[in-house]
């Protein structure tokens, strides 16, 4: 077997001497694998001097059996074949560890979620196929050397994209342990969803009155620094050093520090709001869901917090009379530009919630043609005494008291027409019991119908809130809304069902319907995990590294994700999974360095023709080229190389070394396939 | 079509990037997904990885196919990687058909780590389009070429 | 100028009943720049819910040869009947995509000396008439003689026009505006009323195995159509056009309502409207006289 040796090695490497682990685990392997068979065949291999096999070689013992075996046997590299390296590389390179060998000489075979559990009915050609996979590790595990990880210095800053109450539980939990957080939020406020909920289900809690005390938390947190109407713009960098942009986009008011920044002396603008009503321009406010009209100047609602007003630039007239109403306070800028702001951070959670499936598509039940069908979000404004009509549920119609107020449930959720999502959107039946209650509770003998599949009442107090709404009066049929039509005079909804339970179809007059639509992720969501390089999942929603045991973090080192963006939930999970996510991504800031693994790229400058193209290759321009000793040849910039191989991939001179995945062990694997064979 | 050699079984090298394929083909292993035991895959960190000259070393070794899997566009762990391994891809399917190979035995395609489903399909159509193909002409054993390598 | 020609497929309702829908069909599409040339040897579509109830094959295999005729001439096919249209274009449809469907019908086809090829396409001459491309509510509009105008028309869709939804390209299916368009290009007033999607009970074998559940949906859109003020009913299928005027009969003697509203197929109004007779229209052989109607407009 040719030599392959790195550039930075200067001694003259040892004969190799590998040893061969081949795992049971259980009978996930053995159940499909002859494992005798392969023990056999490793034993023939070129290069092996040890082979054996364990139950659960990633066990304690399994691991130490690795260990005597390295020092017994004078071993040079260990090959485990086992189940995927993306479970238990970090286990078995410890073991190698251990066992005094550099833990880079560790090489894994993957013949359970690749094999074994792919072959179930065909043991020859699993076994085969074992066998193969063996004998290509052990020609990589002979060629590979000593690597070791680089430290990095991790910046003593994160940062938390969206300040919905995931994003503001998450920055709160990073500033208390003393590190200093940005809070980036598009909207003029922070709050998100949970501040345009009335009630919150099973507790019935008013949503507003237990989140403005954090929102307050969040304002006057001197650790977070808070950036409203703000957008991450680009995104450079590692774990530990992410080097991000961030567009504080314009919003023509003063707060009272930048007014004194600009020499005006108690300027600013102190929420006092004077300017709104002499605005002559009336738009829908978004977060009455279009139900009520703000300003072209304007706040969400009094609540908000940072307390300033903002500018809809696509609605202002520049007409300066606001200027003029602000008077003395001069907080009104009409001609401020957006300000690009570069921070530097360690770690960053990713919080950037949802919006609602425009349920206009689902035509059959004729939101947006008939005036008294309203989504649930519509409904928490209307119901909330907050809200565009101080909490009378009225119809849009005629301003009317509904009596009897339909719910259609799963509405574009589970849906294989593929018109609608195929996920569940997990929180709908339980806000529906709610708004049945607070029907009840507030309109003297309304009746709520809730047209449902399931009753998912999963949580923690959820199937006796179920009980509860069941007990006071609210109807439940089981089936699906076929169609909805309405009275063209009366604008009442007669709504098609059919009653699965009773096994006959049911025509009901009512007076609103109510949709509980499903949700989706933001197409800002989607342009900002891109920028992070975080991963989605086939349903739109962010990528979590592991559903089970990595639920807050994603593949990308550094990056974390909390609350709906990752997937629906509700409010009690958001938080739990904000929290979670705060935890693991002040770790590495408390650690004050992270190890990034030795896959950079070098430059072997014997060969280097000095042509430059790689330098363009590399996405993360870590790549240059130097005069060295009258010659020109390229050099790494080791802290930026990230081992993509990208320029390795590439090099026509084969130049360029990747560390671990060095071209010649890669063709070693290759003949070790297509041309070793029963030996 | 012609009769395939008897007692030929497929040869086919898949190269898949650790972050979306690799992790899709655990996935499909999870979800005990059942498919053909005909490739053999190779780890690397990202497609952008793949040399052309591993992809000609196969087919010289006598591979009846290469399969090159990563992350679908704009996904890419390291940004650009897979874009750049796709257009070496066009470069490498225009030598196999120079030196008259069928361009089908080199594959690319672009897997993501939840899309365990699709690489068990992925796996299906390659095995059977190199069953179609037959065996190349350069496999060892079956290979119509195989005095010349 | 004719630069669209198409093959006529007649079906058998409207030749039978309503003849006056074919020679209205021929004559003002050719006003407008569509040929229609007779499609010689075709049959039953066959009708797709009695025939698709009991056996698939044969639908499949009836539809094809009538396809087959069609693509022997060279030319697409154009239709008047939402029935044929379920026939003859879904059939169409899945033969182009489905490899073992089409080889089962060439084998049937076979021993009559015929090969489906899958090389035209199947139109209802409504979609035609609608596409700006083709004729357009504008071209129809400046060919109007007599605009109808002072009456209330109530358009009927029907359903395998436009549904199964994945499987034709004719839009909305629960809100659709552009039937109410053709009327409106025609000088009268088109009203919208209540559940106007629903099917008029005829199709599906329904009328045939049961004429009493049938005509209960028929009745229920005739209270919709006559609270919405309607004049008359449009439709754009020769087998609802029967539900709705014979049916109204059979109503009167099954339930004792009398509605006494005319119902015409949307050819029959395109032809009224550019000037053609009533008695060239046939109006005379439909069950309820369309008298009333045609007073207001003529």
């Amino acid at each position: 077997m040719a030599e392959a040796v790195s550039p930075s090695t200067s001694e003259k490497p040892k004969a190799p001497r590998i040893g061969v682990f081949v795992c049971h685990c259980g009978t996930n392997i053995a159940g499909s694998i002859d494992i005798e068979a392969v023990k056999e065949y490793a034993k023939t291999l070129p290069n092996v001097g040890y082979v054996n096999d364990y139950k659960y070689q990633c066990s304690m013992p399994g691991q130490v059996t690795i260990q005597d075996a390295v020092k017994e046997n004078d071993l040079t590299g260990v090959v485990v074949a086992a189940c995927s390296p993306r479970l238990h590389e970090p286990t078995f390179r410890a073991a190698t560890k251990d066992a005094g060998l550099n833990p880079f000489r560790f090489e894994m075979a993957n013949i359970r979620e690749q094999n074994s559990w792919v072959h179930m009915h065909d043991q020859e050609g699993a076994t085969q196929k074992a066998k193969d996979a063996i004998r290509i590790a052990v020609a990589k595990a002979s060629l590979l050397e000593d690597l070791y990880p680089k430290s990095v210095p991790v910046e003593h800053a994160a940062m938390v994209v969206g300040a919905g109450v995931a994003g503001m539980q998450a920055a709160l939990d990073l500033a208390n342990a003393g590190i200093k957080t940005y809070l980036v939020e598009k909207s003029p406020t922070i709050g998100g969803r949970m501040s345009q909920l009335d009630k919150t289900f099973p507790t019935l809690d008013c949503s507003q009155c237990i989140l403005t005390p954090k929102m307050v938390d969040v304002g006057r947190a001197e650790n977070i620094v808070l950036m409203v109407n703000s957008e991450v713009e680009e995104v450079e960098g590692y774990i530990g050093n992410f080097d991000v942009t961030i567009r504080r986009k314009a919003t023509g008011v003063l707060s009272p520090a930048e007014a004194e920044a600009k020499g005006i002396v108690g300027g600013g603008c102190t929420g006092c709001g004077d300017c709104a009503p002499v605005c002559p321009v009336t738009k829908p406010n978004e977060f009455e869901m279009g139900m009520a009209p703000r300003k072209a100047i304007y706040i969400y609602h009094p609540q908000v917090v940072p307390l300033l007003y903002t500018i809809d630039w696509d609605s202002c007239v520049k007409c300066g009379l606001c200027v003029e109403a602000c008077g003395e306070k001069k907080a009104i800028d009409l001609e401020m530009q957006d300000e690009l702001v570069k921070v530097k951070v360690g770690t960053v959670i990713l919080a950037t919630g949802f919006e609602v499936f425009p349920i206009e598509t689902k035509e059959e039940w004729g939101y947006k043609r008939y005036d008294n069908v309203i989504t649930s979000l519509e409904f928490e404004r209307l119901i909330c005494a907050s809200g565009p009509t101080g909490g009378h549920l009225v119809r849009p119609s005629d301003g009317e008291t509904p009596m009897r107020i339909g719910f259609v449930l799963c509405a574009g959720s589970r849906d294989s027409t593929g018109v609608g999502k195929p996920y569940c959107s997990r929180f709908c039946c339980m806000y529906s019991l709610k708004h049945a209650h607070q029907i009840i509770e507030k309109i003297p003998g309304a009746v709520p119908y809730i047209f449902y599949m399931d009753i998912r009442s999963f949580g923690k107090a959820y199937e006796e809130f179920y009980y509860r709404i069941q007990d006071e009066g609210a109807k439940f049929i089981r089936g699906r809304v076929s169609n909805i039509q309405e009275d063209p005079v009366t604008k009442n909804l007669k709504v098609y069902v059919e009653d699965t339970l009773l096994g006959r179809p049911m025509e009901l007059e009512l007076d609103m319907v109510v949709l509980a639509a499903a949700v989706q992720p933001t197409e800002m969501t989607n342009k900002t995990r891109k920028l992070f390089g975080v991963s989605c999942s086939t349903d739109g929603w962010l990528l979590e590294a592991h559903p089970k045991l990595n639920p807050c973090g994603t593949t990308t080192a550094g990056v974390f994700v909390a609350g709906v963006c990752q997937g629906p939930k509700d409010i009690p999970d958001t938080v739990a999974q904000a929290e979670g996510a705060a935890s693991a991504a002040s770790i590495p800031i408390h650690r004050g360095e992270v190890e990034l693994e030795p896959y950079y790229a070098m430059c072997i400058e014997e060969k280097c023709a000095g042509c430059g193209m790689c330098v363009n290759l590399c996405p993360y321009q870590a790549l240059s080229l130097v005069e060295k000793d009258g010659r020109t040849v390229m050099q790494v910039t080791e802290a930026k190389c990230k081992g993509c191989g990208t320029c390795g991939g590439f090099c026509p001179g084969g130049a360029i070394w990747m560390n671990h995945f060095a071209t010649p062990q890669i063709v070693a694997q290759i003949d070790a396939f297509l041309l070793g064979g029963e030996q | 079509m012609a009769e395939n050699p008897e007692g030929w079984q497929p040869r086919i090298l898949a190269i898949i990037c650790n972050w979306c394929s690799y992790a899709g083909a655990d996935l499909a292993g999870g979800a005990r997904i059942q498919y053909p035991p005909d490739v053999r895959a190779i780890r690397v960190m990202c497609t952008g990885r793949v040399d052309p000259l591993f992809i000609m070393k196969a087919f010289t070794d006598g591979a009846d196919s290469v399969l090159i899997s990563g992350c679908h566009f704009g996904d890419c762990h390291y940004l650009e990687g897979n874009f750049k391994a796709a257009k070496r891809m066009f470069l490498v399917k225009s030598l196999l058909r120079n030196i008259g190979l069928d361009d089908r035995r080199l594959r690319m395609t672009f897997v993501s780590a939840s899309e365990g489903a699709k690489w068990a399909k992925v796996i299906e159509d390659v095995v059977n389009v190199t069953q179609e193909l037959g065996p190349s002409p350069f496999n060892r054993e079956y290979g119509e070429l195989k005095e010349l390598v | 100028m004719t630069e669209h020609k198409y093959a006529f497929y007649l079906g058998c309702i409207a030749p039978n009943r309503y003849p006056g829908s074919e020679s209205a069909s021929i004559r003002t599409s050719k006003r407008l720049g569509i040929d229609l040339v007779p499609l010689e040897g075709a049959s039953c579509c066959p009708a797709p819910g009695a025939f698709g109830s009991i056996d698939l094959n044969v639908w499949y295999a009836m539809a094809a040869r009538n396809v087959v005729l069609a693509e022997q001439m060279g030319l697409d096919i154009a239709l008047i009947c939402n029935g044929c249209y379920k026939s003859i274009y879904e059939v169409n449809h899945k033969l182009k995509h489905n490899k073992e469907l089409r080889d089962g019908v060439n084998e049937v086809l076979k021993e009559i000396d015929m090969e489906y090829k899958g090389t035209i396409d199947v139109w209802h001459l409504g979609e035609l008439l609608y596409d700006p491309d083709i004729v357009g509510v504008d071209k129809i509009r400046e060919s109007i003689k007599v605009p109808l105008k002072g009456v209330k028309v109530a358009a009927h869709y029907g359903c395998h026009l436009m549904k199964p939804k994945k499987e034709r390209h004719l839009g909305s299916t629960e809100a659709p505006r552009w039937v109410e368009e053709l009327v409106e290009a025609l000088g009268a007033e088109a009203v919208e009323y209540r559940n106007k999607m629903q099917c008029c009970g005829a199709g599906g074998g329904v009328r045939g195995y049961d004429l009493v559940h049938s005509l209960d949906i028929t009745n229920e859109k005739l209270i919709n159509i006559v609270e919405a003020g309607a004049d008359a009913v449009v439709d754009l299928c020769p087998f609802c056009q029967l539900q709705f005027d014979r049916g109204q009969i059979e109503i009167e003697e099954k339930f004792g309502i009398k509605y006494d509203m005319p119902v015409f197929h949307y050819a029959e109004l395109l032809g009224l409207a550019q000037g053609m007779s009533p008695s060239e229209l046939g109006l005379d052989l439909h069950a309820i006289s369309t008298e009333p109607f045609l007073k207001k407009v003529l």
